[in-house]
């Protein structure tokens, strides 16, 4: 490991401004900013038993219904439900963006897409290895490619830019974001739509991150028990939802009047290279993508006024994010971890948790972290009950699986 | 023609095309009033497959061959009427005949032409 990070933002005159200029998502807190603020302000709660693994704990989103965003639309059947929440909010983002097909011919897709782990649930009988074809769609592979969503918001939206489509564990949807950023600063589009969804809380996705040792359980209440950041630090609780984001840069966006709700200033990715799931616990290269992220962005880390944490729950994160947080920032910057409220989103996390920020932004709220009675890291203002802030930047970080590091830093329009 | 087997067919395509079942009638046409795609074929022959119990031949069904017929057979109307009904058997001569005068407006496969196969199928079985 090298002494100390080095980061060499590349800098050119040409680089231009980024803007957010519309989003959509889809959450257990709501799908609108007031939304959102009645949620925080009424201390709604969102956890629940799920039926298959009775001592877990999810935060399930009630009612979704993705023809209600597409209308009749066939190709729906394809798309698993992170997909699915994929395709709405990036059909919300672009609705409200009011950008018109000629515009939108020329923009960027870039989406981040999970695993279908819904395994039982798409192939209901498989013995002995062999499985049952009877009601298997001709096309079913589709439910498992990753850029499924990709394509029928193409189809939809009438996109046929430069895109991507990111399976990045849970940095990815950040990722999307950063990356689409920078393809718009450097210049190679003028709009790009970015962001994910996901779901794993199908029998199957549940299993799998229960046998990986990675989701709180037990037998206390969730909603009093699962705190990020606290002393008894179980695992996750999954939750699902998407967000996407319409970006464009300052130029276009002004040359429209669109509303801009954001400016995109900086963005950094580093992989661990360590383990296959845990983080580094030195934290090395996690901290290194924030730094990557607030050089790129023109600033010091006394400059971020609010930090997003990843804040999942597990032991490995929160001890590893708490100690770097504790060397990158000694002015106590105001720290968030939405996973408390939502539950982890697994591969949309990081666009769900910028949506949220945005919200809170226009609502001057942001929700404290839930039973935090004592925390891991008590010099961090991680916030325990909702605070009025009006921040001028804010540092967003997610830490996937594999090592996956990813930060961006936003600062909100005024 | 409303009977129970097409009835049966058009909940299928409803579902898979997602359409009110209310707008698909016997003499809608797959491709031309539905927008049935290639992929969406394929949907419906392995719904069909289960939904009746016999196994359904892609390119019967959908007479995707139709026009390769039509350069095989004879040049005369009667020479390619005949040749049809042969590659065609579950479709009465009426249909065929109403079919190659329908050449010029695009894809002729309608939906009473997937009843009249799977009837002919489940004749079979029978």
């Amino acid at each position: 490991m090298p002494d100390r990070l080095i980061t060499n933002p590349i800098k050119t005159k040409n680089q231009r401004s980024v803007v957010i200029t519309a989003m959509g998502f889809v959450s257990v807190m709501g799908s609108s900013a007031s939304e959102v603020h009645e949620s925080i302000v009424a201390n709604r709660r969102y956890f629940t038993r799920p039926g298959s693994h009775p001592e877990l704990a999810e935060a399930a989103v009630r009612y979704f219904d993705i023809k209600s965003f597409t209308g009749r639309c066939k190709e729906a059947r394809y798309l698993n439900r992170g997909a699915a929440m994929a395709t709405a909010s990036a059909l919300a983002a672009v609705q409200a963006s009011g950008l018109d097909g000629k515009q939108l011919e020329h923009a960027g897709l870039f989406t981040a897409s999970g695993p279908n782990m819904d395994i039982s649930g798409e192939m209901p009988n498989i013995r002995n290895g062999i499985i049952d074809e009877q009601g298997l769609k001709a096309l079913f592979l589709l439910v498992f490619l990753p850029n499924t969503a990709t394509s029928l918001i193409s189809r939809l939206t009438g996109i046929h830019g430069e895109n991507m489509t990111l399976g990045s564990a849970c940095a990815a949807s950040l990722m999307a974001v950063g990356e689409a950023f920078r393809k718009i600063r450097d210049g190679y589009l003028d709009i790009a739509v970015a962001g994910g969804g996901d779901s794993r809380l199908s029998p199957g996705g549940l299993l799998s991150y229960k046998k990986a040792g990675a989701l709180w359980h037990g037998h206390e209440d969730p909603d009093t028990a699962y705190a990020p950041f606290g002393p008894d630090l179980k695992g996750f609780i999954p939750g699902e939802g998407g967000a996407f984001f319409v970006l464009e840069s300052l130029d276009h966006a002004s040359q429209r009047n669109a509303r801009i709700l954001s400016e995109i200033k900086g963005y950094g990715a580093t992989l661990d290279g360590h383990a296959m799931t845990a983080p580094s616990p030195s934290g090395f290269y996690a901290e290194n993508a924030v730094r990557k992220a607030l050089d790129e962005a023109g600033i010091t880390p006394s400059d971020v006024d609010l930090v997003s944490a990843h804040g999942t729950g597990t032991e490995l994160n929160d001890r590893m994010e708490a100690a770097m947080l504790c060397r990158v920032f000694h002015h106590n910057p105001a720290i968030v971890s939405f996973k408390s409220w939502t539950g982890h989103l697994a591969s949309a996390c990081g666009a769900a948790e910028l949506a949220l920020c945005l919200a809170c932004s226009d609502h001057r709220l942001f929700p404290g972290v839930r039973n935090l009675t004592e925390s891991i890291a008590p010099d961090l203002d991680i916030l325990i009950e909702p605070r009025d802030i009006r921040p001028s930047h804010i540092l967003l970080q997610n830490f996937g699986f594999g090592g996956q590091n990813c930060a961006l830093v936003v600062k909100p329009w005024s | 023609m409303t009977t129970p087997l097409l009835n049966r067919i058009i909940t299928v395509l409803s579902d898979i095309l997602d359409l009110d079942p209310a707008t698909i009638t016997a003499d809608s046409y797959l491709i031309r009033d539905l927008n049935a795609e290639s992929i969406d074929l394929l949907e419906i022959a392995v719904t069909l497959n289960s939904e009746f119990k016999t196994d359904i031949d892609d390119d019967a069904i959908f007479l995707k061959n139709l026009r390769i017929y039509l350069n095989e057979a004879g040049e005369s109307q009667d020479d390619k009427r005949a040749y049809l009904a042969e590659k065609y058997p579950f479709l009465d001569q009426a249909r065929i005949r109403d079919m190659v005068a329908d050449l010029e407006a695009g894809p002729v496969l309608k939906v009473r032409d997937l009843a009249s196969y799977i009837q002919a199928r489940v004749a079979d079985h029978e």
